[in-house]
């Protein structure tokens, strides 16, 4: 059944995926400022979009982690594996703003990379969380979980400066276009596309976000079973 | 289509296939860490649900 109720799901993404592909290259007008090369949000606004909340899921985790580590092992793990995936997952959504921005910023502004609050701000929050998973991956000994639980906050503190950076200072990225001043906004003829390629890209996140969550929850059965069995020999 | 709109053309081909080269990258590496964990699974007789 849950194996049926997956394969629906992909599907679902599947169809989604190809329609926002569709809506985004054949039904979107172009931007009568910036032409075709405006076409990139409908990939790139999506992807920030979905880095946030699941660094949020990441700091969710992490700070259940801190609360849960001593009185219930069994719901620190589980936790801790959200927030391992909404870290690595957020970390793929960042990578992909961080290669189609400069893709964009050279058609729009003639240079590849600026540094600018966005920018810089999103590259330190992609950096933070690399270091996250660097750390996860490498370090070894009791204290790693909670270490990765206070560097995964204190990563989640960049998401809001981020995010608001191209409100608080001037910057060479362009103004928000949705919740900014008077006057920003989208045409309507395009928001049918940016708003399916949302859609799609969600449901895609949560997709291989249930997927990571999956593996790791996997791999701390197999390493606490380990664990029971070297203390049985031991013992 | 002049020169400016095929350039506009190329770098959205760029931008999305970026895009997906990430994504099915990341999906890739994922199903091969799955598999390596069911074949580590059987080897030891736990079950991989």
């Amino acid at each position: 059944m849950k194996k049926l109720l997956f394969g629906l799901y992909a599907a679902i993404v599947l169809v989604l995926m190809v329609w926002g592909f569709y809506m985004a290259i054949y039904v979107a007008p172009e931007d009568a400022m910036q032409g075709e090369i405006f076409r990139i949000i409908f990939y790139h606004v999506p992807s920030a979009s979905v880095a946030f909340v699941f660094f949020a899921i990441s700091l969710a985790g992490s700070i259940g982690y801190l609360a849960c580590r001593r009185n219930s092992p069994n719901g620190a793990q589980v936790a801790d594996a959200w927030a391992l995936a909404g870290a690595e997952v957020g970390v793929v959504f960042c990578t992909v703003v961080l290669v189609t921005g400069p893709i964009w910023g050279r058609r729009a502004w003639g240079i590849w990379w600026t540094w600018d609050a966005r920018l810089t701000t999103t590259l330190v929050l992609w950096l933070i969380y690399v270091s996250y998973l660097l750390l996860r991956r490498f370090a070894a000994g009791p204290q790693v979980q909670t270490l990765a639980a206070v560097l995964g906050i204190f990563g989640a503190l960049d998401v809001p400066i981020v995010y608001m950076s191209n409100r608080w200072w001037r910057t060479q990225h362009p103004a928000p276009v949705f919740g900014g001043s008077e006057g920003s906004g989208m045409d309507p003829s395009m928001l049918p596309a940016f708003f399916w390629n949302m859609g799609a890209w969600f449901a895609w996140g949560i997709l291989i976000l249930a997927l990571r969550y999956r593996v790791e929850r996997q791999q701390q059965k197999f390493a606490a079973e380990e664990a029971q069995a070297a203390l049985n020999e031991n013992g | 289509m002049d020169e400016k709109a095929i350039l506009d053309h190329q770098f959205v081909v760029a931008a999305y296939i970026a895009t997906w080269v990430i994504q099915l990258s990341y999906v890739a590496w994922l199903a091969f860490k799955w598999r390596a964990q069911k074949r580590a699974a059987g080897r030891t007789g736990r079950n991989p649900q």
